[in-house]
């Protein structure tokens, strides 16, 4: 299906509605419409509880919708799919059990992938996030940025058009957060991947991304939707310009209340 | 050279070792209470024979409650742990079983089992059961639901979901459940030798000391003892090899063991 590979993500009045079988339900999405291009950085920002990690996990295929529709490559996703979509979460989602290398491996052994075949892939999805040094080791013996690196690794290691982000470096401290953005940015640079990035940092949302979408309190609506028009490559800089500050404060604003 | 925690620990034993012997040797300690340790070592050689068939008794009946009491204790421990309904059912009254002296029962075994190798192989069962069981309820409860999110996302079904996830992650509390369980089963089987039976170690113990021959007494505790250590060895040996990431990550490591 050559259409599943373009990394276009359209999604088209999507409403959750959580215990709606058993009657009186909570709304916790509404009428979500949007559309990311090829190849974009898309952040999605909101206040805690609005549904934005829930609405990356129907995006991702690991939960079902109460209605609307969700195209990823322009075909429905219904299910989880690794070959058109990697999903990289928080923090402690490596397996504890397995070395890096082991845990790039997995979503290619469940698929009963040669070890050969595995083992290439897997190191060259570290070397693209400069962990190949690192491949035999356990995730307890690794930073929390590292482990993050090797999450990232393990989304990118079939080679998915669409990359979808849950708060990836919430867990880290602020410097390893911006140098694992920097390091982000660098990834999206050389495999023109589609991301779609779920954070609760309004800074680092319009650090990274060519738009950001701004979610409301529930039940989660799109109220805006902002094109970071900065200049790339951008610096740390780039963060006490007038523009970045402007809009800083326009997101503000909507989700303050 | 420094000593570490290791080293000292062998040095306490060595001390231990030369004291055992030095101290009845002197004459400060009466040999009833305490022989040496080389005449200990001597009894123990001279009746080999009957010492080696009576430990093939003895392992023999703590090999098979090994396998009831841990098996089974895993097994009801993994049913039990992984269900709400289950755990709400019968996790209290298993821990108020595990609170009552199982030992009281053991006549009762008798009577139904008679004095051979099947009573003492039932109580070391139910005796050992417990802990495993609660052990591994607790292990399950354990589990990091979002690991199995993590799997899913990358397209694993449920059977890939509970063998490469939900298998791994509970490997090392049912290790240290079958530690726990296996010890007891050991303390079972030799319990109930001692009190009523006509073979094995536990057996041996209480005929020398009714004959008041403690070198031989001794030599019995000796194969006990080397009974015990060998098992927690051997379950220490599959920790280290299956549960690497778990010891050093929340550093149990250093036990309090020799070996």
């Amino acid at each position: 299906m050559p259409a599943a590979t373009d990394g276009t993500v359209a999604v088209s009045s999507l409403s959750h509605t959580y215990g709606a079988e058993s009657g009186e339900g909570t709304l916790a999405l509404q009428d979500i419409d949007f559309s990311v291009a090829k190849g974009r950085f898309v952040s999605i920002v909101g206040p805690s509880g609005c549904g934005k990690s829930s609405l990356l996990m129907m995006l991702a295929g690991l939960r079902h919708p109460t209605s609307g529709e969700i195209l990823c490559g322009g075909a429905p996703v219904k299910k989880p799919d690794p070959e058109r979509i990697g999903v990289v979460f928080q923090e402690a989602s490596l397996f504890p059990w397995l070395s890096a290398r082991k845990n790039v491996e997995f979503p290619l052994s469940l698929r009963g992938v040669p070890q050969k075949v595995r083992t290439e892939k897997a190191l060259h999805a570290l070397e693209l996030v400069g962990l190949k040094d690192f491949a035999e080791r356990l995730p307890h013996e690794l930073s929390g940025g590292m482990k993050q690196r090797v999450s990232i690794a393990r989304g990118l290691v079939q080679d998915p058009q669409i990359l979808m982000m849950d708060e990836p470096f919430a867990a880290l401290d602020e410097q390893t957060r911006f140098s694992m953005g920097d390091e982000l940015l660098r990834i999206w640079d050389e495999t023109h991947k589609t991301i779609l990035f779920v954070t609760h940092s309004l800074s680092e949302a319009l650090y990274l991304s060519d738009e950001v979408l701004v979610m409301s309190a529930r039940p989660g609506r799109i109220i805006d939707r902002i094109e970071v028009d900065l200049p790339r490559p951008r610096t740390f800089e780039v963060m006490s310009s007038p523009r970045f500050v402007e809009l800083r404060e326009r997101i503000w604003q909507q989700i303050r209340h | 050279m420094r000593m570490t925690p290791a080293h000292v620990r062998w040095l306490l034993l060595l001390v231990l070792l030369v004291l055992w012997e030095a101290l009845p040797r002197a004459g400060v300690v009466p040999t009833l209470f305490l022989p040496t340790l080389s005449g200990s070592l001597l009894a123990l050689w001279q009746d080999k024979a009957e010492y080696f068939a009576n430990l093939l008794v003895t392992l023999n009946e703590v090999l098979i409650a090994l396998i009831f009491a841990c098996g089974g204790g895993v097994l009801l421990g993994l049913v039990i742990g992984a269900s709400g309904v289950m755990r709400r059912l019968m996790l209290p009254l298993a821990s108020s079983l595990f609170a009552v002296p199982l030992v009281v029962l053991y006549p009762l075994f008798t009577a139904w089992f008679g004095i051979g190798s099947e009573s003492k192989i039932v109580f070391a069962s139910v005796y050992g059961l417990l802990p495993t069981l609660l052990g591994t309820a607790a292990g399950v409860q354990t589990i990091d639901h979002h690991l199995v999110t993590v799997a899913a996302s990358m397209g694993a079904n449920r059977r890939q979901q509970i063998l490469r996830v939900y298998v791994p992650a509970t490997i090392p509390t049912v290790l240290a459940a079958l530690r726990i369980g296996g010890a007891l089963v050991i303390v079972g089987v030799v319990v109930a030798e001692m009190l009523t039976s006509s073979a094995g170690i536990g057996f041996l113990i209480s005929r020398y000391r009714t004959l008041l021959d403690s070198e031989n007494v001794f030599a019995a505790i000796l194969l006990v003892l080397f009974l015990a250590i060998a098992f927690d060895a051997i379950v220490q040996f599959v920790e280290r090899r299956t549960a690497g990431w778990q010891r050093s990550g929340q550093g149990t490591g250093d036990g309090a063991s020799f070996a």
